[in-house]
């Protein structure tokens, strides 16, 4: 008996821990620093953008596939929003394009992904190519600025001293965590992702999960675009690029299974900020970046070693 | 002198004790069947024994030598080897390669060494010679190969490393009664040529045709070994169960058969039926009898929507058009599918949410979970079918195979049925579970459920069904009444040639 | 500086007695950067003065792209190649294989490793870091705590800016480099690594990025922070960091001039296939210290951008 319970217990909780650790890790080396409120505050605000991805992410991973195109679908998304809120002259307008589109791609990923079938990889590996390219061409390879100063709130604004996109990041999350949790639809992404065949059997329609997680990892996407726009007051034609690679390391980091039907959405967020964390506490050591990637990378291995290899040591 | 002998064989899992002092001697040469219900420890056993766990205590000697195996690698040397229910064959290869994985024969040709093919296939003819199975050629790919030829690969493999004694774990649970007394009379010859083999089977009937003696471990212990001749199937069974069960069916439960319920005229799906045709009653148990590859399971999955079927379905008197699975469960048309991980389960997610995934439409408000009435259905569930679980949020891959049945079972109760098609029920599953499966067919049967039991037992078939029609090759051979008839009945049925 | 544009305006003059129609590829490393695209913009408005069918193709920083690229203009016997590329030992072979063809290469902003270029024009990067240097040691009177945000590891711009400033900083002893951090030339990296950098010195002077895009990134930073007299200056003079310099949040800005030399490498082309030997081969496209005294008058004088 307590050997199935230790390894959901590793699975679960042992990134909680290792967050804990980095964290103990660098209150210790720069307590004065590091270990303040406020850098909690600036941390989260930093993590925000990764953790909006990654949550759109998981849904996708959530069911056994991958979404490649979460990077450049922030960056065109981004400029959409600062394009149309120029044109416009609304932030409102602006903001709902961004997101429509990203929705809307999201959903083209989905129908390519569930009704052409082709591999998921293969797929969004594709439309982030494709996308990036359409970035180019909307922006003419300019950045996009001087936006109005409404644009701007959803990446610098607070309210009541907490940071926007902190607040942003936390709605979004029990949104998802209630839907993944509570919802039919829910228990429909974890027994899709788990077993296609058999959740087909149970009379469960694949195909619209299916485009649905795509659609909610686009829409996500898009939030995150809009915020990187907002953050920065510029949407950049190449911004967003390698984000992917990010949100995808929050999600694995947080014990989702990359083969679908298993993962923790609190998982996801402590994941998003492990990779925030080291960022933050590596820069402000004054580590040399050529250091900080390997230790990033070794810190990701680690994490998915102890968690998987942690699942095989107690089932022995 | 046995060749094989372990004493006070102790193994633990993270401080749960799974085998608990084992002494048990093969003798060379003999057929030794090992049964036991799931869960009694048979697979560790021979797992121990092939290398794959070291023991936590105990000692075990080959010819009366004291033996350790760090590794399967030690165990074959030592001429011992494991044969699993999934094959270790690598699919994109051919035989010839599959034989000689590792250790390829080669020849030096200027210097550099090349893999010797003609040696690989001359030796590989040999070896299937001997289980005069040369009907499988040597440079086919495994992936094209039957089930019942990868296996024979699987032996021959054993054998052209010299192996003394195999080990085969349930070696007929997805082969034809045609294919497995084949492999008998294969396993018979090995015998005779002083092979010994340990045959692991749920099937009592096959270990009372083929063993010369069986050893029945049950909770981790050895419970005894007998002479086969000298028990009888009661016998054995009281053995695993530990209690006496008096029949392997429970007495037949009276159940009202009423009108017709479904009613398929002329149904055909690709190749695997056609012209199907047949009426089901409302609280009647129809059994689909035939051999593997017939066609039963495509008829019962095209039934409920998983195949496209063509012809017409009445259902209580209207015709019924079953595009997808979602059809049928609005209908009350339930499938329990013969492959139970592939179609049955979601095998990483916990008992409740698989009970509660296909009954979410009455379990949600707005789209939400209502987790006091989920909970109380699960549960409910659960006591009827006496499912052994540490709770309901147990992941249902750490069931037992009879367990993980019920779970299969209780998600179609919690809808209450009007068409339960149970395709290989208990295949798979240990006695005692199979028994508390049999009582809950002529429940349901009892409350109005009509019930189509799919099956390749025929023993199962015969003593549970109201009527049993037979196909073969994709059609209905004929129809029997269960009360008149005998198993020979049936199988002359099941092999019958389509006239030409 | 002056001596080239006396000899580009000598040049011109002649133009005219040549008519025959000249077709020049342009390979462009990458379009994804404003840099880029200004510099294109001018190769294209030259072109069209010179009446010089020009045949532009990004290689989407690409090196096996670009090879292709450059084939497929040899193929098509082009009087002139202006290659901008993506690597600088990945091109040798499609420089040598211009060369068989005899076809002129003129490479623009890196040059190659090997082969024969006609001529080689680029911005003096390492004299960039120096004048960005002595900006901060000046106003800083040699004393204060800097940070150093540098470009893509490895990359030559990266390289040869920090070289040029290291060069004189280290001359200052009372100037601590504080922070010496990368954020690959990116904007988005530029603000989060700039704001962990704040957090962990309360007291920070002057910040160098070595483009203007990080520079933006760190100004946000600092905006947001709530930090007060922190001297920033940028590289590269892109549109927003000249608005930067214009509304006093980026002190100086080291700006190059893409727009003319994407201009002066057609140029340069034309006169390479008309008979003209650059000596030396190696032209330097002069740098712009750009600060709020003179940024009005640099503004008149882009209108392009």
């Amino acid at each position: 008996m307590s050997k199935t319970m230790n390894s959901d217990f590793i699975r679960k909780y042992g990134v909680i821990f290792g967050l804990g650790g980095i964290i103990v890790f660098f209150a210790i080396e720069s307590p004065q620093y590091f270990f303040t409120i406020s850098n909690f505050m600036l941390i989260s605000k930093q993590s925000s953008i990764n953790a909006l991805l990654a949550i759109g992410q998981m849904f996708v991973i959530l069911t056994a596939g991958i979404d490649l195109s979460v990077g450049s679908m922030a960056g065109l998304t981004g400029a959409i929003a600062a394009g149309v809120t120029i044109l416009t002259g609304s932030v409102f307008w602006g903001f709902l394009a961004g997101l429509a589109v990203g929705a809307g791609l999201g959903a083209v990923n989905g129908i390519i992904v569930a009704l052409a079938k082709v591999p998921a990889f293969i797929a969004t590996l594709a439309t982030m190519s494709a996308i990036a390219g359409i970035t180019l061409i909307y922006t003419q390879g300019q950045p996009i600025w001087n936006l109005p100063k409404e644009f701007t709130f959803a990446g610098q604004g607070e309210i009541g001293d907490i940071p926007f996109p902190i607040i942003l990041m936390a709605i979004v999350f029990i949104i998802a965590w209630i839907i993944l949790t509570f919802t039919k639809y829910g228990r429909h992404v974890y027994a899709v992702g788990g077993n296609i065949r058999a959740s087909r059997a149970a009379g469960i329609k694949i195909k619209s999960v299916l485009i649905s997680v795509y659609t909610i990892s686009g829409f996500l996407a898009a939030l995150g675009g809009i915020v990187l726009a907002s953050r920065l007051g510029t949407a950049e034609p190449t911004a967003g690029t390698g984000y992917e690679l990010d949100a995808i390391a929050a999600v694995v980091l947080g014990g989702t299974s990359l083969f679908g039907g298993e993962g923790w959405i609190v998982g996801t967020i402590v994941g998003a900020y492990i990779i925030g964390v080291l960022n933050n506490g590596m820069t402000i050591m004054n580590i040399s970046p050529y250091y900080q990637e390997v230790v990033k990378g070794v810190v990701i291995l680690l994490a998915v070693m102890l968690t998987s290899f942690g699942k095989k040591f107690w089932n022995e | 002198m046995p060749i094989l002998r372990v004493e006070n064989i102790h193994k633990s899992f993270s401080g749960v004790e799974v085998l608990k002092n084992i002494n048990l001697g093969i003798e060379k040469g003999e057929i030794h069947a090992i049964v036991g219900e799931n869960g009694a420890g048979k697979s560790t056993l021979m797992k121990i024994i092939a290398g794959e766990y070291e023991p936590t205590e105990g000692k075990l000697f080959i010819n009366d030598e004291e033996k350790h195996f760090a590794s399967p690698l030690d165990a074959i040397n030592s001429g011992i080897a494991l044969i699993h229910q999934e094959f270790s064959l690598v699919p994109q290869l051919t035989v010839y390669e599959n034989i000689h994985l590792g250790r390829e024969p080669s020849r030096r040709f200027i210097g550099i060494e090349f893999v010797d093919k003609k040696k690989m296939k001359r030796e590989t003819t040999e070896v299937l010679s001997k289980l005069e199975a040369l009907h499988i050629s040597s440079e086919s790919r495994i992936r094209d190969l039957s089930v019942a030829d990868k296996q024979l690969v699987e032996i021959a493999k054993a054998l052209s490393v010299n192996s003394r004694i195999l080990i085969m774990d349930e070696p007929t649970a997805a082969l034809t009664l045609k294919e497995t007394e084949n492999l008998f009379t294969i396993l018979k010859n090995l015998k005779n040529h002083g092979v010994t083999i340990i045959f692991i089977s749920h099937r009592l009937e096959e270990i009372f045709e083929i063993a010369d003696r069986v050893s029945v471990l049950r909770n981790g212990e050895l419970i005894g070994t007998k002479n086969i001749e000298k028990v009888v199937m009661e016998d054995v069974v009281s053995m695993m169960v530990g209690r006496s069960l008096k029949h392997r069916f429970p007495e037949k439960v009276k159940h009202n058969i009423g009108e017709v319920i479904l009613k398929v005229e002329k149904a055909s799906s690709e190749s695997f039926f056609k012209n199907v045709s047949f009426e089901l009653h409302k609280g009647e148990i129809l059994g689909i009898a035939g051999l593997v590859g017939c066609g039963n399971s495509q008829l019962g999955e095209a039934i409920f929507g998983l195949r496209e079927l063509n012809g017409t379905v009445k259902f209580e008197g209207q015709n019924l058009k079953i595009k997808n699975p979602t059809d049928a469960i609005k209908h009350g048309i339930l499938l329990v599918p013969e492959d139970r991980h592939t179609l049955g389960l979601v095998l990483q997610r916990n008992i409740k949410e698989n009970h509660a995934l296909p009954n979410l439409d009455f379990l949600t408000k707005l789209g939400f979970i209502r987790s006091k009435r989920e909970k109380k259905s699960v549960l409910s569930t659960i006591g009827y079918l006496n499912t052994q679980v540490r709770g309901i949020g147990q992941r249902v891959e750490t069931l037992s195979g009879g367990n993980q049945q019920k779970v299969v079972l209780g998600k179609w109760i919690a809808r209450s049925p009007k068409i339960l098609i149970l395709d290989e029920p208990t295949r798979g599953i240990d006695v005692g579970a199979k028994f508390e499966i049999y009582k809950f067919i002529y429940d349901q049967a009892a409350k109005g459920v009509s019930i189509i039991i799919i099956s390749s037992e025929i023993a199962e078939i015969l003593n549970l069904s109201d009527r049993v029609l037979v196909m073969s090759e994709g059609r209905i051979t004929g129809e029997l009444d269960p009360k008149e008839s005998t198993q020979e009945d049936v199988l002359s049925l099941a092999v019958k040639r389509k006239e030409s | 500086m002056k001596r080239y544009l006396i000899l580009l305006a000598v040049m011109l003059v002649g133009v005219t007695a040549i008519s025959v129609a000249l077709t020049i590829g342009f390979c462009v490393s990458t379009l994804n950067n404003p840099f880029f695209v200004s510099f294109t913009n001018g190769a294209k408005a030259e072109a069209q003065i010179l009446g010089i069918n020009l045949i532009v193709e990004n290689a989407r920083n690409s090196n096996s792209t670009q090879y292709s690229q450059v084939e497929d203009l040899i193929q098509r016997k082009v009087d002139a190649i202006i290659l901008n590329p993506t690597d600088a030992d990945a091109l040798v072979p499609a420089v040598k294989d211009a060369n068989k063809a005899g076809i002129p290469v003129i490479t623009l902003d890196r040059s190659v490793n090997g082969g024969e270029v006609a001529v080689f024009i680029a911005s003096d990067n390492v004299a960039g870091g120096r004048m960005a240097a002595n900006y901060i040691a000046k106003i800083l009177k040699g004393k204060g705590d800097i940070v150093l945000l540098t470009g893509i590891p490895g990359a030559s711009a990266t390289r040869e800016r920090t070289k040029g400033f290291m060069e004189v900083i280290s001359k200052y002893p009372n100037i601590h480099i504080v922070a010496n951090q990368t954020a690959n030339f990116d904007m988005a990296q530029g603000l989060t690594v700039t704001e962990s950098i704040l957090v962990a010195h309360p007291k920070i002077d002057a910040i160098f990025a070595e483009n203007d895009s990080m520079a933006l990134g760190a100004i946000q930073a600092i905006k947001s922070a709530g930090r007060k007299g922190i001297i920033v200056v940028g590289f590269d003079g892109i549109p927003q960091g000249v608005q930067a310099v214009k509304e006093g949040t980026e002190a100086l800005d080291v700006a190059q001039q893409p727009y003319r030399m994407g201009a002066l490498g057609v140029s340069a082309a034309f006169f390479t296939v008309n008979g003209l030997k650059f000596t030396p081969a190696h032209l330097a496209m002069p740098l712009f210290p750009l600060t709020k005294n003179n940024v009005d008058a640099w503004i008149a004088a882009h209108p392009s951008h």
